[in-house]
């Protein structure tokens, strides 16, 4: 096993700082990752402030910090900002920079169509913001369920904030869906086939195909209420003959395909990254491959899962609650690969594999108490209460976030040119693990225990005080932990360690070019012979290509 | 799109070779940069945005989104929209990677952390699917006995297993649960069936792991575990079954049903794997 590592020395030339014109007008795919991961963070900064102060809220039966209504566009936007723009942008600025040098390719398939959808999200988020200013957010929630929907319960144009918002913002990302699946398909790097492509590519391709499998009907259910609404059409309105169930039909039809868009990536950048610190190749790279696209196909027919409660046909319930808890089985087996890495190998605990570690024991948590809510007696008690508020945490923070933080600490020196620092991502860590565990664990007690989510208050009889007084302190040492992040990112931008080329000693071929790349990536396009390009490279004496 | 790359086939060493065509590679054609995605952009949230506010901003949307698709359009006209981005000066490039200082000792049998422990044999998939079966029936003929013995017929134990999803069996009548229902033995043997299946299958998979003891293993211990794991959780899976079953019985079916498959899987003649094929 090579003990050190090849680092170009780093010098104090570096190419000429960029204008922010230079910014707004690129079609590189690397500043467009960049931006979209900034504009993220910024709406994560917003969806934490808005759960903050529910959590406040909640710290007592009958407590009047909010009002009712507030509550509700508090919930609303939360769920409306966490998964359409946090979560699916950082995955797809991840995706943006790395899939191009993970390839060996110079940009993306279509750089402009690229930018076109970094600025549709970016827009269609702050026109859902906007709402805020034009006599309050949206407030039916982030499922926007028909009929609370109609205008005659949702008064005003927040609920048109929310359709055009998503809608505007949804088309950047059927593009970035489209984009990806052309460029993994046509500009690979000589000799990188499919059996040789990283994970991480195996992920993305999956997850653009469900993002096309599943935006177009949201965006037509989204179509239909606005006619609804704006037309006095009655597709949703049972009154008049339409269906209020149709569009939770719609709704989750895309809205279950989205847990594993937004949990997909997360698997592809662990399993990039629990390879490189446990120094051992990925345990079963094909079944890893093959579990990903069960998983996709699984994920499009589990959708009423999420409506068991409204009292659907038996067989219905029967055929739903089997394919949920199939989709156990592919993702079991991914856990089962990443454990058998780690198994045997010469693991070091540096903060990208701890937050890995961290996801691993989290997401298995969210996992099982998803297999436990695919019993249709069990969901018909559970649905609607805390129990599942704590379920999907432990899968899209537990999971989704634990990965994104471990490729922050992996790629930024990729991106930056510079290392995060050890100490402060040791700190975030703990603080964030210690943090999450506490606000999210006693949801599990509090929903068993009755407490219904989507109230902006609860009964004192109910006895649930203390588990939501845990919950809040929780989301305080989360925010420290975000500090943290945040004083460290910016601090390491500034004057962290210079990283070289490859400071991790890994494998995969972003890491063949300089930190940060250069706008051509890479000078010649490498050609590749096995999974581990540079593995190859640095062991020519047991090269990968012998084996696979 | 940038252009296709000159030299296709390079060594994999970040290094620059000499050009081959007698062209240079100083500047890499890329594609440049552009405002029209932006104005394009800004064009269709001005339309929805009008729709909310005042429509006259949907006429403006529309007029910019018109003009971003045109300006779009005019930079990808062949020879348009881009860019010669010069490379990046010598010092400024990736240095060539080097070889690592250590080389790797392949592994071989004796030494530590050789996986001679993975079986290089094992019972074929297929015994463990074939003797999932089997002891499927074997647990069916004792639930039938127990059903016999027990005065409450034979279709008592399928009907209890339907209860998993029969709503209806939640309020039957015991005597309604001791006649024949079609749907119901469907059900029952349909749960039945793919339950056998699935642990037979794993009983394949895991039992040639096991050093020694394997029949005691798949016989005994582990129809333990998992009638424990069956008792905690059967409230949820099947409330019917789990307020009318017989315990006694339904552990010892399931000793019979580990018994007969861990003997059949164990008896099956032995495959190699891939792993001994590659030796």
């Amino acid at each position: 096993m090579a003990t050190t590592v090849a680092v170009p020395e780093m010098t104090d030339k570096s190419p000429r700082r960029s204008s922010l014109l230079e910014w707004v007008t690129t079609v590189d795919h690397k500043r467009i990752g960049i931006m979209y991961l900034l504009a993220a963070l910024f709406f994560l900064v917003c969806a934490g402030t808005e759960a903050a102060l529910m959590r406040i809220q909640l710290w007592k039966a009958r407590f009047d910090f909010l009002e009712p209504d507030t509550f509700n566009q508090l919930f609303t936007m939360h769920g409306t900002t966490m998964v359409f723009f946090v979560g699916m942008p950082i995955l797809v600025g991840f995706g943006n920079f790395l899939v191009p040098l993970m390839i060996g390719a110079r940009d993306m398939a279509f750089p402009r169509m690229n930018a076109f959808g970094l600025w549709m999200f970016i827009l269609g988020g702050l026109l859902t913001y906007y709402s805020f200013l034009q006599g309050g957010a949206p407030d039916v929630g982030w499922f926007a369920y028909a009929p609370l929907t109609s205008a005659t319960f949702s008064r005003g144009m927040s609920t048109d904030y929310w359709i055009l918002g998503l809608m505007t913002s949804g088309l950047g990302t059927l593009s970035g869906g489209i984009n990806f699946i052309a460029t993994i398909l046509t500009m690979r790097a000589p000799g990188m086939t499919f059996g040789r492509m990283p994970l991480f590519i195996w992920m993305m391709l999956v997850d653009a195909v469900l993002i096309v499998i599943a935006f177009p009907p949201l965006t037509a259910a989204q179509t239909m209420l606005l006619l609804d609404r704006q037309l006095g059409a009655h597709f949703f309105d049972p009154q008049q003959g339409g269906s209020a169930v149709l569009w939770q039909h719609l709704f989750w039809f895309f809205g279950h395909p989205e847990v594993y868009i937004l949990i997909l990536p997360a698997f592809g950048m662990i399993s990039e990254i629990i390879p490189v610190f446990a120094r051992k190749v990925i345990f079963g790279y094909e079944s890893v491959a093959a579990a990903t696209v069960l998983i996709a196909f699984i994920a499009c027919g589990v959708w009423a899962h999420h409506m068991f409660a409204l009292g659907l046909s038996r067989t219905i319930d029967i055929f739903f609650s089997g394919s949920t808890f199939l989709i156990a089985i592919p993702t079991g087996i991914k856990m089962f690969n990443w454990i058998a890495t780690l198994y045997g190998g010469k693991i070091r605990f540096q903060t990208p594999m701890i937050f890995c570690l961290g996801f691993l024991a989290m997401f298995l948590i969210g996992g099982l108490s998803g297999v436990m809510l695919a019993a249709v007696p069990f969901d018909w008690q559970a649905s609607d209460t805390y129990f599942v508020v704590a379920h999907f945490h432990y899968v899209l923070f537990g999971g989704t976030l634990f990965g994104i933080f471990g490729g922050f600490y992996y790629w930024f020196p990729k991106m930056s040119g510079r290392l995060m620092n050890e100490t402060l991502g040791k700190w975030n860590f703990w603080l964030l693990m210690i943090g999450f565990n506490l606000t999210f664990f006693p949801m599990h007690i509090s929903g068993l225990m009755g407490m219904p989510r989507r109230i902006y208050t609860y009964d004192p009889e109910l006895g649930v005080d203390i588990w939501n007084q845990l919950s809040t302190i929780g989301v305080l040492v989360q925010a420290a932990a975000f500090i943290v992040f945040a004083v460290n990112l910016i601090g390491s931008l500034r004057s962290g360690e210079r990283s070289g080329d490859d400071p991790w000693d890994a494998w995969t071929l972003e890491w063949l070019t300089t930190s940060p790349p250069p706008a051509y990536n890479f000078e010649v396009i490498p050609a590749v012979r096995s999974r581990r390009p540079l593995w190859d490279l640095k062991h020519p004496e047991d090269p990968d290509w012998e084996h696979e | 799109m940038s252009t296709p790359h000159h030299a296709s086939d390079t060594p994999l060493d970040g290094h620059v070779p000499a050009p081959d065509d007698g062209h240079s590679i100083e500047t890499v054609e890329l594609p440049g940069p552009t405002a029209w995605p932006l104005v394009l952009s800004v064009g269709l949230i001005m339309v929805a945005f009008g729709i909310l506010t005042n429509i006259s901003f949907s006429f403006l949307g529309i007029i910019m989104a018109l003009v971003g698709i045109v300006g779009w359009v005019t930079e990808i006209l062949p020879g348009r929209g881009h860019i010669h981005e010069e490379l990046r000066p010598e010092e400024l490039r990736p240095k060539p990677v080097k070889r690592a200082d250590v080389d790797v000792i392949p592994m071989a049998p004796g030494m530590p952390g050789h996986r001679m422990h993975m079986p290089e044999k094992v019972h074929p998939y297929s015994a463990g699917a074939k003797a999932g079966l089997v002891g499927g029936v074997a647990m069916a003929v004792l639930a039938a006995i127990y059903g016999v013995v027990s005065g409450r017929g034979i279709w008592y134990p399928v009907n209890l297993l339907a209860g998993m999803v029969l709503e209806e069996a939640d309020t039957d009548p015991v005597a309604q649960l001791e006649q024949f229902h079609l749907l119901a033995l469907i059900l029952g043997l349909f749960i039945h069936a793919v339950g056998s299946l699935f642990v037979g299958l794993i009983y394949g998979i895991v039992l040639p792991m096991i050093p020694r003891g394997r029949v005691l293993f798949g016989g005994l211990v582990a129809p333990l575990f998992w009638s424990g794991c069956l008792w905690a959780s059967m409230d949820v899976l099947d409330p019917v079954l789990a307020q009318r079953v017989d315990w006694v019985w339904f552990i010892a079916s399931q000793f019979a049903y580990g018994i007969v498959v861990g003997i059949i899987v164990v008896r099956t003649e032995k495959i190699h794997t891939t792993r001994g094929w590659r030796a």
